[in-house]
């Protein structure tokens, strides 16, 4: 009798199968300003992010919802916070394309984001590569989103903005993949406190 | 045809066995009958067993990691289940990354202590990933079916809040309220002033001519 081995399908493979079924719900404001906070925090681990999420969505066969970054950012602007908002709300076809889109760009960087969270690199290295992501994501909030908000200097506060960070790469680490759709998805969609 | 398939993380590694379930209309190249499992995570002793233990390891994991993408992790799994996910509370170490889940398993064997792994959220992270690829891999049909994931309810969100910051304003209002009403116990009420009777009408009970 033989044996058969065979590794699991590679990431390449795993974007052409189609999406798992999702429970059918839009997302709040509150949602929608958590959905566009975790991009800025894909956006402050990738330089060049911007373009790497146009790009993503096309693979994800979005193209026609996401052609250019301008049509991005205008989905984005519904989140509350940002200084230029938008008012009403998004469809869900549109909230699980920017969902599935920031799933994907969290798998494309989890080795980052497990660089962050892990505790078996060296201390002084993960100070570091803290310091680089707070920096880079405190000079995206600066410049998007409108600084009269609580939310936005909460996320600024010397005291309480490394927790809400944290949070933010926690939801990105735990929300990677395919898998991570449902997860996140269901994460946006809780009761607001 | 035995069929062997693994899971690749960087501190976690799965490999699933099993057969194609002919009677059940599988191709060849699926796992319908799982013949064992074995989880390697590094750091920690290897992990194997049945269909069950892979279930009840999956209906626990992939909760946590839904409670832990909202930042309030939860205890998942009855004591008495064969595996159990907790939170490792700690007083020090704030945000620094330590190992702060737990997982539990207790042996189907009888007079043996539960295995108690811990893990970084990286780790956990790994594990999770390994977890998802298997549930999504149409190559194994195992019939691992889980509670779909839901969004929290208001009050489970609440527990987030630590109790001493949430009951902060509230209690602040009562005392606020509790002050002002002893201060204004202190002020004296205003003296009721006596209201002028309704003066008669002026009758001069004498002549008006001064006496000469």
């Amino acid at each position: 009798m033989a044996d058969v081995t065979i590794t699991a399908p590679t990431a390449a493979a795993a974007v052409e199968q189609p999406l798992p079924p999702r429970p059918a719900a839009r997302l709040s404001r509150r949602g929608l300003e958590r959905l566009d906070l975790m991009l800025l925090s894909v956006e402050a681990l990738d330089l060049n992010g911007g373009e790497a999420m146009v790009w993503m969505a096309s693979q994800l066969g979005f193209g026609s919802l996401f052609p250019n970054r301008v049509e991005l950012w205008k989905r984005r602007c519904y989140n509350p916070l940002r200084l230029a908002c938008r008012r009403g709300e998004l469809s869900e076809a549109e909230t699980d394309a920017l969902i599935s889109l920031l799933c994907a760009m969290a798998e494309r960087l989890y080795p980052m984001l497990r660089q962050l969270l892990s505790a078996s690199e060296p201390e002084a290295t993960t100070q570091q590569r803290w310091q680089l992501f707070r920096t880079r994501l405190d000079e995206l909030v600066r410049e998007r989103l409108n600084p009269r908000r609580g939310g936005v200097q909460k996320l600024l506060d010397p005291q309480e903005g490394p927790r809400l960070q944290r949070q933010l790469v926690q939801g990105l680490a735990f929300g990677s993949g395919r898998g991570g759709f449902d997860r996140l998805k269901a994460s946006l969609m809780d009761a607001a406190a | 045809m035995k069929l062997s398939y693994r899971y690749e993380q960087t501190s976690c590694r799965l490999r699933i066995d099993g057969l194609p379930d002919l009677s059940a209309g599988h191709g060849p190249e699926v796992i319908g009958i799982l013949s064992g499992w074995e989880m390697d995570l590094a750091g920690h002793p290897t992990l194997e067993g049945k269909r069950d233990h892979l279930h009840a390891l999956l209906a626990t994991v992939l909760p946590y990691a839904r409670q832990l993408v909202s930042s309030v992790p939860r205890p998942v799994g009855a004591s008495t289940g064969p595996v159990q996910m907790e939170p490792i509370t700690s007083s020090r170490g704030g945000l620094r990354n330590r190992p702060a889940h737990r997982l539990r398993l207790h042996s189907s064997q009888p007079d043996t202590q539960p295995l108690e792994l811990s893990f970084d959220d990286a780790e956990l992270a790994d594990l999770v990933r390994c977890l998802d690829q298997l549930r999504l891999d149409s190559r194994v049909q195992l019939g691992l079916t889980l509670p779909p994931d839901r969004p929290l309810l208001r009050r489970e969100i609440l527990e987030r809040v630590p109790k001493r910051q949430r009951l902060a304003a509230p209690a602040a209002g009562l005392a606020a309220l509790a002050i002002t009403a002893a201060i204004g116990l202190m002020v004296p009420l205003p003296r009721r002033t006596a209201t002028p009777a309704a003066s008669p009408a002026a009758t001069p009970t004498s002549p008006l001519t001064p006496p000469p």
